[in-house]
């Protein structure tokens, strides 16, 4: 049982460390400390905006929403590593071969997530809070208490998002009432502004309040939720072969407004074919959207001047660049090689794909207006999710190429990314706050975010790809 | 007769690793030039090389009167290549795949280019199917079929006939013999002396990354010497 948790966690160590060596692997570590410390000194700032209650119902949300999006990687990803390291290169897929239950390996890949991440995330992010509250006193709470309930919080959103994926697998209708279900939820909490319920959340309760039973309702979320995952776990192995008539031509036909008709026909059957489909696209990016809703009423409460609709339009800009992400994952440079296919050929390809695909947010935010009924500003929702979701593409684009699960690992590309990307937003949420109506100049962004785009081709192109 | 590939002091380094080590080569065509070596040796560098996947460290490649380095996409239009380890996209079917590379390299009456190779390397029957469920054999089919869909003058092939039952490979073999015939021009690397002996006209011997012997088959046959034992000699002698 060790044995097999020991080498899961060598593998994920191997894999990153091959790819920026262990010192910047370490790096990364201790720029989570640094960046937590930063803004762990911001503290009594937000303090004098809102109580304290509510910075720690952020943070703990964070870790909540962390967990989802680790959770969904680690189980769609599942193919996305068979693509990338080969069937059977990666312990946790091998089961076929290996005599371990698929039970067990589902198991130790949960608790290898848990383990893993707490050293690489949270640890580093709560030692920068203690030490920033050591040198600075200030004081927000106990570092060990809140060591504690982010991770219970990581575990939770871990939990929720295994649990998430056993239904898709078993019922898509579930599933697909179980979004209803939490969008009525959230629009309704919008409209009355009822934080309440979220401060349900036990492990955030139990920071303020350390009781047993807070702590038993948090480990019996996680608990249960995983037994209900690990019980009903469903590998999918289809042993009959399954024929599809050629679609790819009809689609390539229907696509040929793009001249990269043939690569997004192949990604969109990708995706259709492969496992998750849609299922990703929920987890990669309603979830968060969920999540950061919530943030966002929290903000509001506190800063009345915050409009609602431009904010939630501005971070779906952001959180639908994270397409690419999933666009790029499903592809390896190395397929292409030996044809003739340029690099930027592939990333351009890949943006017509986005830009198709962005119609998912489009349509979520003309559904989040009619429901909040802020119709006056949704001109300017508009502008700012257009332009910062091109934005945050060519910054990705740029920095990390075809690569950017991986690139963004890398400390300094990371930096640099939330160093492009941040400013603009603060910039775009001020300007909201002065009058929506100014909002119209991000629309700049669309053309600087097409140079960027174009020199980020160039660069790639002149170099080589990092090869698996 | 005109050189199709020609290579000037080549050399590939990993790191201190030279790959390949200062080789000068050429190809003419109508050749079936088989470059033979143990694995390691430097066969797989080398078509990477010459088909602009990999840059030299140091030297010059012109491949169909194209220089590599400065044009590597435009040589990749101009030849096929089979390369050693890659397979087709899991999500696609063997003909959505052909489709594909058809698109990719711009061809036109792709049903009738497909449908050729279906019948050629039989698999017709699994063309719907998904290129994940098919068996290894099957998947280098259909990369067989996409090097030759655009029917190039030059193909370059790492590791041919692997994974093929024999009455495949004879069909391969034939295919090959039959491309030569017709002018076409085919370098492949191997460590299964086997299929050199058998198609190729010419041979390179290549060992840590070093040409240690050049020449033609029929040289070999007239010294009534099998291809096993001298490579086998070359290599003891190196080795001392
Ligand atoms: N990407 C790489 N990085 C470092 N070394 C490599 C890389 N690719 C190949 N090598 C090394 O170069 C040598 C030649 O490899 P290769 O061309 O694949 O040989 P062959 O195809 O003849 O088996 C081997 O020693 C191999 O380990
Ligand atoms: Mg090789």
């Amino acid at each position: 049982m060790f044995e097999l948790l020991k080498n899961m966690i060598k593998e994920e160590w191997r894999i990153y460390a091959s790819f920026f060596g262990n010192v910047n692997f370490a790096l990364f570590s201790f720029m989570m400390v640094l960046l937590s410390f930063g803004a762990s000194l911001f503290i009594p700032v937000f303090q004098i905006l809102m109580p304290l209650e509510q910075i720690a119902l952020i943070v703990h949300y964070m870790f909540v929403l962390f967990g989802l999006s680790t959770g969904a990687f680690g189980l769609f990803g599942r193919e996305v590593m068979n693509r990338r390291f080969g069937q059977a290169s990666l312990l946790a897929y091998s089961s076929r071969s290996l005599p371990v239950s698929e039970r067990k390996i589902f198991l130790n890949f949960f608790i290898k997530d848990i383990i893993y991440y707490f050293f690489l995330w949270i640890l580093p992010f709560i030692t920068g809070y203690f030490l920033a509250s050591k040198i600075f006193s200030i004081n927000a709470g106990s570092a060990l208490l809140l060591l504690l309930t982010t991770t219970l919080s990581f575990m939770i959103g871990l939990s929720v998002a295994f649990f998430l994926s056993t239904i898709y697998v078993h019922s898509k209708k579930l599933l697909y009432v179980i979004i209803f279900f939490s969008a009525a939820v959230l629009l309704t909490a919008s409209n009355h502004t009822v934080l309440g319920f979220f401060e349900l959340l036990p492990s955030f309760s139990f920071f303020f309040h350390p009781s047993v039973d807070n702590l038993i309702s948090s480990l019996f979320i996680i608990i249960i939720l995983s037994a209900i995952s690990v019980f009903f776990l469903k590998i999918d192995y289809p042993q009959n072969k399954r024929k599809f008539k050629n679609s790819f031509k009809s689609l390539s036909i229907r696509l040929k407004s793009s001249k990269y008709n043939y690569f997004i026909s192949k990604d969109i059957l990708d995706l259709n074919r492969s496992e998750g489909g849609i299922g990703k696209i929920i987890f990669s990016f309603l979830f968060p959207m969920a999540i950061i809703w919530v943030f966002i009423l929290i903000f509001s409460k506190f800063i009345p001047e915050l409009n609602f609709l431009i904010v939630f339009s501005i971070f779906l800009g952001i959180i639908s660049s994270t397409i690419y992400n999933w666009l790029t994952e499903y592809d390896l440079f190395n397929s292409y090689s030996f044809l003739p296919v340029r690099v930027s050929t592939l990333i351009k390809s890949k943006v017509d794909g986005y830009m198709l695909i962005n119609i998912v947010p489009l349509i979520l935010l003309i559904l989040v207006s009619l429901g909040t009924k802020q119709y006056a500003y949704f001109f300017s929702a508009l502008f700012c999710f257009l332009s910062i979701s091109l934005y945050s593409l060519s910054i990705n684009i740029y920095l990390a190429g075809l690569h950017p699960n991986i690139m963004l690992c890398n400390p300094w590309t990371l930096l640099k990314y939330l160093f492009s990307i941040f400013p603009i937003l603060l910039i775009l949420i001020f300007m909201s706050i002065i009058n929506h109506i100014y909002l119209i100049i991000s629309l700049v962004l669309i053309p600087v975010s097409f140079y960027i785009i174009k020199a980020g081709c160039k660069k790639w192109d002149n170099k080589k790809q990092i090869s698996f | 007769m005109e050189n199709l590939i020609e290579i000037k002091n080549l050399t590939k380094k990993y790191g201190d690793l030279k790959a390949v080590d200062n080789i000068s080569l050429s190809v003419e065509e109508g050749q079936l030039f088989g470059l033979l070596g143990p694995n390691g040796s430097g066969k797989t560098t080398m078509i990477k090389l010459m088909t602009g996947q990999l840059k030299p460290t140091e030297g010059n490649i012109n491949v169909m009167g194209t220089d590599v380095l400065a044009h590597s996409v435009e040589v990749r239009e101009l030849v096929g290549i089979i390369p050693e380890q890659e397979t087709p996209p899991s999500f696609l079917t063997a003909e959505e795949y052909l489709h594909f590379v058809a698109n990719i390299r711009k061809l036109d009456e792709i049903e009738a280019r497909c449908n050729k190779w279906f019948d050629l390397l039989d698999f017709r029957n699994e063309k719907e199917v998904l290129c994940k469920d098919l068996s290894r054999g099957t998947r280098q089919k259909i990369m067989f079929a996409q090097a030759f869909i655009h029917e190039p003058k030059l193909a370059f092939i790492d590791e041919p006939l692997i994974n093929l039952d024999p009455v495949i490979q004879k069909k391969v073999k034939d295919y090959l013999a039959e491309f030569v015939k017709n002018k076409g021009t085919i370098f492949l690397s191997t460590h299964v002396l086997q299929i050199a002996e058998e198609i190729c006209t010419k041979i390179g011997i290549i060992y840590k990354g070093n040409i240690i012997h050049e020449g033609s088959i029929k040289e070999l046959q007239e010294k009534n010497q099998h291809l096993e034992d001298f490579f086998l000699k070359l290599v003891k002698e190196k080795n001392k």
